[in-house]
């Protein structure tokens, strides 16, 4: 493998070889550089007084924002890609199943590829701030200067670690696997770090801790431990999985419909599958920890929590409602595809269930959609008796909008349990009993979801955040945590009485993959935008005051033009990447005399196992 | 043109350029494109269809001590205060509010002393309000009054009296806010008077000094 490697040219040595090594040399040395130019005397002082500088026709904030979104993206999906690369490494490795293994390499190599890149924006970003906004540049390094050599040091052992984890795969197969897998674990501790230590900088800038004495490691960790800290540190674990997830899905999903033979169509069908099935299940934990977010800003400061939900941010909770909206109903939709198409026989039997489904999350959707204020003129106001409707207006509150995204996030999951008992029979005995009970379970946890949510509209706020919002995602939780191992062992003994294939889903399968990716990109723009503009006109709350021309937050739409800008560059991007760490395979995956075999034979019949094959199934293989 | 019909247009223009794409060009990658073009294009025109709110820094604005020659005068004053730069009705109402978080502040002037409100609006942990409608042991997750002479909202001394009078005048009652303890700049040493807790139905309790402990009265 790594003479394979090493014949590559072009391009994709450039990635793989020198040219990363170059770039991660370059922002090392930028790193430890930069304080020394920022603190030495004597003519620097004079450039100290300059507090901005600006860049004609663009602006300066709006070049920041382009750079900084591109490596936000970047890093979400190399610091994701890890996590689920590994898990997928460990299943092939507990199951001997090879086509896991063959997947994990496939999703690392997606990684390594866009690693360089992202270091590569990383680098210009720090250029770009140091240059741009100086003053501020000077006092973040006064305070994290610790944390920043920290950064370096955690930078060097990740891209380390990266190295031997890629180009050792094949080198460390057999008896060497077990130490694959702890490089695997150590890259993914690494990347674990690299995320929450420039999350200390960013949150640190929304809810500020200040420590006047004490030397620089205790200002940097009183710093760095601010009120938002962990609340953004798990809602970005769980939305960087998600993110590699629907990306890696998006990846197969245009692959999917390139593919020039059946076995490539194979493959990347169950690639895109795997892929929105991490995404899927990334997504179910993401409002939690949103939640709790949002319940820690506005512990810090109501102020910037009413800015947010009830202030000039408000309608950007509309948008957020619908982008997520739309991802519920495509990561929904791609399962039903799948019903339909992988396990011919059973469509005509989830029909009811599924137009269910679908009627339960469009009225969700127009719930959570549903804002508070209408837009309507003096006369329409008038005549409805103010700015609420009195009867939409009830579902403009966030009691409504809590129920409706459990219950969303509830149908999600019952989604996924329907694709994976699809075309199989329970024989257990207490199977009956057991599909009774999850039933029942299921029409309870929905009851009582919109019971208390109902409830909510009688009650004071604290008590319904703190008490009823916690139940309906406790009841959510509980039902996840006993409908998963349930159904595994229900499956375990199962007959299949329709067999899955692969390579036969339509067109639409794949622009729905694609649609997902782009959603959460879009996503991940917006909810940046509003921590950001939370702010307001301070770069440091309430400490460090925005005084530049830019010390505004323009307006959703000019905000909203600017995300799909980058949306776009981005996907531009990863395309570009993606397109580069694959010539190699498209050279070695064509003949003269046609398409080779893929390296990746997915047996009909077979379903992964984490769609829960069943046993029997994989003892027909072997 | 303004800036949203100019946006539109170039959403419009995106989008019907992902139609185009799609009606016209066969190669599957470019029609992946136009099908995200058109994606984004759509969000973007969504987007400018709501109500357009940019977020302006406040204008700095100087007290002009030279102006203040009535106590309606300083109520003037205090009345744009609390609607800008001390960012009041953010969080508070003036009237009912079922969804509110923070008390309304209708006839707030007539039910609590200028010293209180001076004392709740500079060491609002004096006495430590945790839900204004709780009554008992304290809660975990209270509401908390900001420090409004402090970062990010710093009313000066005299802003905070101006607020104190707009307050008093809005709730009908004289204004007892002097033109001495306006034009002292030195730092106020007020103390606040007991207070009856049943006029106003809020439950107090008394910060122990030097810890985070909170006794119950």
């Amino acid at each position: 493998m790594n003479r394979q490697i090493q014949q590559e040219n072009g391009w994709s040595a450039f990635f793989h070889g020198k040219g990363r090594s170059i770039l991660q040399w370059a922002v090392f040395i930028a790193f430890l550089v930069f304080p020394y130019f920022a603190f030495a005397g004597g003519a620097a002082t004079e450039a100290m007084s300059v507090e901005y500088r600006d860049i004609p026709g663009i602006g300066s904030r709006n070049l920041i924002w382009v750079i900084a979104q591109q490596h936000l993206l970047l890093a979400g999906f190399v610091l994701g890609v890890p996590i689920f690369a590994w898990v997928c490494e460990i299943v092939g490795w507990k199951t001997k199943e090879p086509r896991y293994d063959k997947l994990a390499k496939e999703f690392t190599k997606l990684l390594t590829s866009a690693y360089a890149t992202t270091a590569l924006f990383g680098g210009i970003l720090l250029f770009m701030l140091v240059g741009l906004y100086p003053k501020l540049m000077a006092y973040l390094s006064d305070v994290f200067f610790p944390s920043f050599v920290v950064y370096c040091v955690l930078f060097l052992l990740e891209t380390a670690t990266l190295y031997l984890y890629w180009y050792g795969w094949d080198a460390m197969q057999g008896n060497k696997k077990t130490f694959h897998l702890f490089l695997g674990l150590l890259l993914n501790v690494f990347a674990f770090f690299i995320m929450i230590v420039p999350n200390s900088w960013a949150t640190f800038q929304a809810s500020p801790v200040v420590v006047a004495e004490g030397t620089a490691i205790q200002r940097a960790w009183a710093a760095t431990w601010n009120p938002t800290w962990w609340p953004i540190n798990v809602h970005r674990l769980i939305a960087n999985v998600v993110l590699g997830g629907f990306i890696c899905g998006a990846y197969a999903g245009v692959r999917y419909l390139l593919a020039p033979s059946q076995e490539e169509r194979e493959h990347y069908d169950w690639m895109g599958y795997v892929g929105n099935f991490i995404g899927v299940f990334g997504m179910l934990a993401l409002p939690f920890a949103g939640y709790w977010l949002m319940r820690e800003i506005y512990q810090y400061n109501q102020q910037m929590g009413i800015t947010l939900m009830g202030g000039f941010l408000a309608w950007l909770f509309i948008l957020q409602a619908m982008l997520i909206g739309v991802l519920f109903l495509g990561a929904n939709y791609y399962f039903w595809l799948g019903i339909n198409y992988r396990i011919p026989g059973v469509e005509q039997s989830y029909k009811k269930p599924i137009m269910t489904m679908l009627v339960v999350l469009l009225l969700a959707l127009a719930v959570w959609m549903t804002p508070h204020s209408l837009v309507a003129s003096l006369e329409e106001a008038r005549k409805m008796g103010g700015a609420h409707h009195p009867l939409l207006g009830v579902f403009g509150v966030m009691s409504a909008k809590m129920t409706v995204a459990n219950l969303m996030i509830l149908v999600t999951f019952m989604s996924f349990i329907m694709y994976w008992r699809a075309g199989k029979q329970e024989t257990a005995t207490w199977a009956k009993v057991a599909k009774v009970l999850m039933g029942s379970a299921l029409v309870l946890a929905g009851v009582a979801i919109i019971a208390l949510g109902v409830y909510g509209y009688f009650v004071p706020a604290l008590y319904r955040i703190n008490v009823l919002s916690v139940s309906q995602v406790l009841i959510v939780v509980f039902i996840l945590v006993t409908f998963t191992p349930l159904t595994a062992v229900l499956l375990k003994s199962a007959k299949t009485t329709h067999e899955m294939v692969w390579g036969k889903m339509p067109i639409r399968a794949g622009y729905s993959l694609v649609l997902n990716a782009v959603m959460v990109i879009l996503l991940m723009s917006l909810m940046g935008y509003a921590r950001s503009s939370s702010r307001v006109h301070w770069h440091i709350y309430g400490v460090m005051r925005d005084t530049s021309d830019y010390a505004y937050s323009p307006a959703l739409g000019y905000a909203a033009a600017f995300m799909s800008l980058n949306t776009f560059l981005f996907c531009l991007l990863v395309s570009f990447i993606f397109y580069v760490a694959t010539m190699g395979d498209k050279g070695k995956g064509h003949t003269k005399e046609g398409p080779r075999e893929s390296s990746v034979k997915i047996p009909v019949g077979v379903e992964p196992a984490m769609a829960g094959g069943s046993a029997s199934a994989s003892e027909r293989i072997h | 043109m303004s800036e949203v019909a100019l946006l539109q247009l170039i959403g419009l223009i995106v989008v019907g350029l992902g139609v185009l794409i799609l009606l016209f060009l066969k190669s599957m990658f470019i029609r992946v494109v136009g099908f995200v073009v058109i994606v984004l294009g759509t969000f973007s025109l969504i987007a400018l269809g709501v109500p357009q709110m940019a977020s302006l820094p406040p204008a700095v604005e100087t007290f002009d001590l030279a102006k203040v020659k009535t106590p309606d005068d300083l109520a003037a004053i205090g009345q744009k205060i609390f609607f800008s730069k001390g960012q009041c009705a953010l969080c508070h109402s003036i009237g009912p509010s079922a969804s509110a978080r923070c008390p309304d502040l209708k006839g707030i002037g007539a039910k609590l002393t200028k010293e209180f409100i001076y004392e709740s609006l500079t060491q609002p942990q004096a006495y430590i309000y945790l839900d204004f409608r709780h009554e008992g042991v304290p809660k975990e997750y209270p509401a908390r009054m900001p420090y409004i002479s402090r970062n990010p909202i710093a009313l000066t001394k005299q802003e905070i009296y101006s607020v104190i009078s707009f307050l008093q005048k809005m709730s009908g009652e004289p204004i007892s806010v002097k033109m001495e303890e306006v034009l002292d700049q030195k730092p106020d040493n007020l103390k606040v008077a007991s207070v009856n807790i049943s006029s106003h139905g809020l439950a107090h309790q008394k910060a122990v000094p030097g810890s985070d402990l909170i006794v119950h009265e």
